[in-house]
């Protein structure tokens, strides 16, 4: 199953819990199946799961009338580089940590991740640049710890 | 720490995490199986009703041909062969032997009385086949036109209904119904002129009583 992965990736550091990310990545995967009819043909593929994944996530989110914006706990890294990442990814607000998802571990252009979110383009940039920057403010301390 | 620096390690960090998509590819692969089942069986199911609907529309189209129009083929074919090209036949033009003789088949003599309310004018009459069916055939005219007359007393044929249909037979026009104790068809050469008659006669016959 094609993309799988990505999309499980993306959607444990979207949901609070393990098993609702593989909620959201199965009824992704079945909307994909039944709207596969919706796809265009030599379009990226990639970006229309995803586009489909954060749609099923937002509405989750407005029924449940919360948006996850705690630091995932389902991620368990093993490594301690790993962990501090993974500790700054989560303080990041949710939006930043989406945009940041998407360009940085998928690779998505800002256009790509701008079409996937429904997002001026120019949001998604900004939202970018605020993560780099919180996520280096957070990850300076222990940077210097390590050094010490 | 440059973007590009950043970027790698974060990039590096997540992608090195282990993932395990092997319980969600299995319950959706299961989803779509399951889904697919319920989608077959509505298609058998779907495909099955309108297979019965088709059935049902070609019986009833059968029934409806064999019945009525061979009905009104058969009393066209009569009216063209003994009024239009005036075969010899006997006839009777007296109204007592006439309705004597519709009696005896079971066809009240009221009714061929009450028909002659409607401003035709009765002429002639006798027996005739239609379908290996005995049938009275009575004549009447209206305005120089001749019109053909079949009654016959409702017995264990299929209805077709107490309301006037029309047909056309080649040149002939046929209308039919039924009354509670006759089967009427009625024939002219004119368009609509015998369904104009038989909804005349459906009006008189059906008020007879029964």
């Amino acid at each position: 199953m094609p993309h799988l992965a990505a999309l499980l990736r993306v959607a444990r550091r979207l949901t609070p819990e393990p098993a609702s990310a593989e909620d959201l990545v199965q009824e992704t995967m079945l909307l994909a199946w039944r709207g596969f009819r919706g796809f265009q043909t030599g379009t990226n593929a990639r970006a229309w799961l995803f586009r489909i994944m954060f749609n099923v996530f937002h509405g989750q989110a407005r029924r449940e009338l919360r948006v996850p914006d705690l630091p995932s706990r389902g991620v368990r890294p093993m490594l301690q580089e790993a962990a501090e990442i993974a500790e700054a990814l989560g303080a990041l607000s949710l939006e930043q940590r989406t945009v940041l998802l998407l360009c940085v571990v998928e690779g998505f252009t800002c256009r790509e991740a701008a079409g996937i979110l429904d997002l001026p383009m120019g949001t998604v940039m900004s939202r970018l640049s605020r993560a780099r920057q919180e996520l280096r403010e957070s990850l300076a301390p222990m940077a210097k710890e390590a050094y010490r | 720490m440059t973007d590009d620096e950043l970027d790698q390690r974060v990039r590096a960090s997540i992608l090195s995490e282990e993932l395990d998509t092997s319980r969600v590819a299995a319950a959706v692969r299961s989803q779509i199986q399951t889904q697919r089942r319920h989608v077959r069986g509505w298609a058998v199911a779907a495909a099955a009703l309108i297979a019965m609907v088709l059935a049902a529309g070609f019986s009833y189209r059968t029934f409806r041909r064999e019945q009525t129009p061979q009905l009104c083929v058969a009393a066209a074919q009569d009216h063209e062969r003994e009024i239009v090209n005036g075969e010899p036949r006997q006839w009777l033009s007296d109204l007592t032997a006439i309705q004597s003789l519709g009696a005896k088949q079971g066809v009240p003599a009221s009714a061929i009385a009450a028909l002659g309310t409607t401003g035709y004018s009765l002429e002639r009459g006798r027996l005739c086949f239609l379908k290996k069916q005995i049938y009275l055939h009575l004549v009447y005219v209206k305005d120089g036109t001749e019109y053909s007359v079949f009654l016959r007393p409702l017995t264990n044929e299929a209805p077709f209904g107490h309301s006037v249909r029309e047909v056309s037979v080649g040149a002939e026009d046929s209308a039919y119904f039924q009354t509670t104790r006759l089967t009427a068809v009625f024939v002219a050469g004119h368009s609509h002129a015998a369904a104009a008659f038989a909804r005349a006669g459906a009006r008189v016959l059906q008020g007879l009583p029964s």
